[in-house]
């Protein structure tokens, strides 16, 4: 191919009448790109499909580059002005057809000029990559599945370096009726899980439909992946939903409610897998709200949320939550407590957002997030129902192009119960980044803990408040994802 | 009860609302300028609406929840393509739950398959070199030939969605190249001087504009797109301009003009914050008045 472009380039040159010569090259064949390199460089007419004009040969075309001055090198030439006047060129540019609709024709796009680029039908790849390294006084209590796990006890030093995560991500658009979206996870270097994956309809009117293992919509939170978090940690909340947040094997159909604003209401039904191993009084797991019962027990949530354009810059986006489900309950000596009782869960969560729209005027944007939680899990076998809940709220503060400041009180057990003891976090962090593809964090927290918590008794945390402290960092390879709101 | 369903099947909005023949075609572009050429050829047989404003940087629109309801509705979107709006609005089509727009259906328009690209790399890229388009350069709406061929495409697409009224709009496209051949005599006239003008530009977003006004583009300051310049680029950059006796550093309205400022201070080249976009600025209302705009700042720095 590229002798055969030099040979016919060759020829070209010798016979220069032959107008249209360059027409059926490839751009980047080697010798005649280079001739219409020099060509463009000294203003010269390069034969276009519908200009139709011949070429100089190459030692004119030395010549004129050498006669003319640098300066007025891109200007046209005032005598005898080849260019058309724009009035023509505007004319030209009208009579021209436009590529047919529908599917894209490569054939006629590539004639227009150079819009040809790679084809593939394969699905966007991403690979992200969250390493951290850390150092606490004790192990933190009630951990999701993707914080840093640093190991260690409840009672000894927790240090060391991890990969937080590594999570690989394949999304597409399937036909005219889905796409597709699958996100594999190995946090921690514990084993490759399925973090999502599923089909979204978008061809139904006003209403979409979502089937698979993905991210439930109760709260905010838990629908976030771990890289666009703001913080090294989930707030402690998500206990609630399980060790990995919401995310079974289940459906959704969603509406767009026909108003000129945004709300959008939400239904889901789950099937929660029983926890592998049974939350009991001297294990910092938290109790798990979904997943007892028989198979038949599903979980089901709803959502409404909203969306309220205050102004240009700062906008409210609100949620409320509910979900209920049967407690696979928790063990207590040879018995198993609340095994199969009915558990509700209720969720409010608020997200405002101040980021004036013209960066030219200030890179200042604040972001405060807050989410409240409260359970409940049934009276049985004559115990009493429990009643818990925890709350967080967090404030982001862009301070320069690329750094962020983070501010996060947790408060987990609040009102607190018998199985879920008060736990306290308060998390200040610093976020740089370097490029929209990577990330560098700082964290310190201090953990609050009631030692009178009958349960934390038998836990035996120590020291009882601790310290911690991470550097993150996280990177992004392959396609670019677009951000939620 | 089978009809009571119906009508609350059309009230929640199941049922697809197609647009009767006499209401106007909801039209949702991606930025301001495709908005007034949208207008400009649909007339009174559309409505258009614009997601993002001119004064902000179209690759960094937030996905706002409200934009999703002005596409659930739309019968065209209207886009720039080539990943300029890759950050954002995929994530909303998919969400507007609107089979008419979504890509490779009659409703999305993807303008950048109407115009000559520019910028379409030719070696391997990596993302060392800053967020680079990889399928070229999507800055290509200002020059006069490129907004032709745009004002036609949409033409076009407004004939196959209202085939009914092919008359109407293939009238408002010659009314539309009229009115621009009526102004190309002035801007010819004001862009014979600015040829072979150096130029500074902020990103290599200008391309276009400098082939159309035969401007010379000497070098950028943001030169890996997304990724503030180093210390020694700009170093570099001034030596080069004080060298090469640059005249002007262009730059788009919507950034923020504390190294540029920096840069100009130290080389005595003028800094010349240009509207990108229509709408980013209060008097640039118009196609027209984007392309006056410019060359009137341009203007400025010959004067």
């Amino acid at each position: 191919m590229h002798l055969q472009s030099k040979i016919l380039a060759l020829v070209s040159v010798a016979c220069w009448h032959v107008a249209v010569f360059a027409q059926p090259m490839p751009a980047n064949g080697g010798g005649a790109g280079q001739d219409r390199g020099v060509a463009a460089r000294t203003g010269a007419r390069v034969a276009t499909a519908d200009a139709g004009m011949p070429v100089p040969t190459l030692t004119d075309q030395l010549d004129a580059a050498a006669r003319r001055p640098i300066a007025s090198a891109a200007s046209a030439p005032d005598g005898g002005t080849l260019e058309p006047s724009l009035s023509d060129q505007l004319d030209a540019a009208a009579g021209k057809p436009v590529p047919a609709t529908g599917a894209p024709p490569p054939a006629a796009a590539a004639a227009e000029g150079g819009s040809r680029f790679f084809q593939s039908l394969n699905p966007d790849i991403s690979v992200i990559l969250t390493g951290a390294a850390g150092y606490g006084q004790r192990a933190p209590l009630f951990l999701a599945g993707d914080d840093p796990d640093l190991k260690g006890g409840t009672s000894d030093h927790s240090a060391g370096i991890t990969l937080q995560e590594l999570e690989v991500a394949f999304q597409s658009i399937v036909d005219p009726y889905f796409r597709a979206d699958v996100f594999l996870t190995i946090p921690n270097m514990s084993g490759l899980e399925i973090e999502e994956a599923f089909l979204t309809t978008t061809s139904l009117p006003a209403i979409q439909v979502k089937a698979g293992i993905f991210r439930s919509g109760f709260g905010r939170e838990n629908g976030m992946h771990l890289h666009v978090q703001d913080f090294v940690q989930r707030p402690l909340i998500n206990s609630y939903l399980g060790p990995d947040g919401l995310r079974p094997p289940g459906a959704q159909v969603s509406w767009l409610l026909p108003l000129p604003f945004f709300v959008q209401l939400t239904g889901e039904v789950f099937s929660v897998a029983a926890p592998d191993m049974l939350a009991n009084f001297a294990s910092p797991e938290p109790v798990s709200t979904f997943g007892g019962g028989r198979r038949t027990d599903l979980t089901y949530a709803g959502e409404l949320k909203f969306f309220v354009p205050t102004s240009e810059s700062l906008s409210v986006f609100g949620g409320l939550n509910v979900a209920t489900g049967v407690t696979p309950g928790f063990a207590e000596g040879d018995t198993t407590l609340y095994q199969g009782a009915r558990s509700m869960l209720y969720g409010a969560d608020l997200y405002v957002k101040y980021k004036p729209p013209n960066q030219a005027v200030t890179y200042i944007s604040l972001a405060w997030t807050s989410e409240y939680f409260l359970r409940t899990i049934g009276a049985t076998g004559g115990n009493a129902g429990l009643t818990d809940g925890g709350f967080y709220t967090q404030l982001v503060l862009q301070i320069a192009r690329r750094w962020f400041v983070g501010l996060r009180q947790d408060l987990l057990g609040w009102p607190s119960s018998e199985v879920q003891p008060l736990n306290s976090r308060t998390t200040l962090n610093l976020t740089f980044y370097p490029s929209e593809f990577s990330k560098l964090r700082g964290s310190v927290q201090y953990d609050a803990l009631d030692s009178q918590a009958s349960r934390l008794q038998q836990i035996a945390p120590s020291p009882v408040n601790s310290f911690a402290a991470y550097l993150q960092f996280e990177v992004a390879i392959g396609a670019h994802g677009a951000h939620k709101f | 009860m089978k009809r009571i369903l119906i009508l609350f099947a059309i009230a929640a909005g199941l049922v697809p609302q197609w647009a009767s023949a006499s209401e106007p075609l909801k039209v949702v572009t991606t930025i301001e300028t495709l908005a007034d050429l949208a207008r400009r050829v649909g007339g009174e047989k559309v409505s258009v609406e614009s997601l993002s404003h001119g004064y902000q940087d179209p690759h960094y629109v937030e996905a706002k929840p409200n934009l999703t309801i002005s596409l659930h509705r739309a019968d065209l979107l209207i886009r720039v393509g080539l990943d300029l709006e890759i950050g954002w609005l995929p994530i909303l089509v998919t969400e507007s739950r609107n089979d008419r727009i979504q890509p490779g259906q009659l409703g999305d328009l993807d303008t950048s398959t109407l115009v000559e690209v520019l910028d379409i790399p030719t070696t391997q890229l990596t993302r060392a070199m800053g967020d680079i388009h990889p399928k070229g350069n999507p800055h290509f709406w200002i020059p006069p030939v490129n907004a032709v061929r745009i004002a036609k495409g949409i033409a076009e697409r407004l004939k196959q969605l209202r085939p009914e009224a092919k008359d109407y709009f293939e009238a408002q496209f010659a009314k539309f190249l009229s009115d621009i051949k009526g102004r190309a005599r002035e801007w010819e006239a004001k862009a014979k001087p600015l040829a072979g003008m150096k130029v500074v530009t902020y990103h290599k977003s200008w391309t276009y504009v400098s082939k159309w006004l035969k401007l010379e583009e000497v070098s950028y300051v943001e030169i890996k797109p997304g990724i503030p310049p180093s210390p020694d680029h700009l170093l570099r950059l001034v030596a080069l301009i004080k060298a090469e006796k640059v005249s002007a550093l262009l730059m788009e309205d919507y950034y923020n003009k504390a190294i540029a400022q920096e840069v100009a201070g130290q080389t005595g080249a003028k800094l010349v914050p240009m509207p990108s976009d229509v709408g980013a600025r209060p008097g640039v209302k118009t196609y027209f008045d984007l392309v006056d705009a410019i060359l009137r700042n341009l203007d400025g720095v010959i004067r």
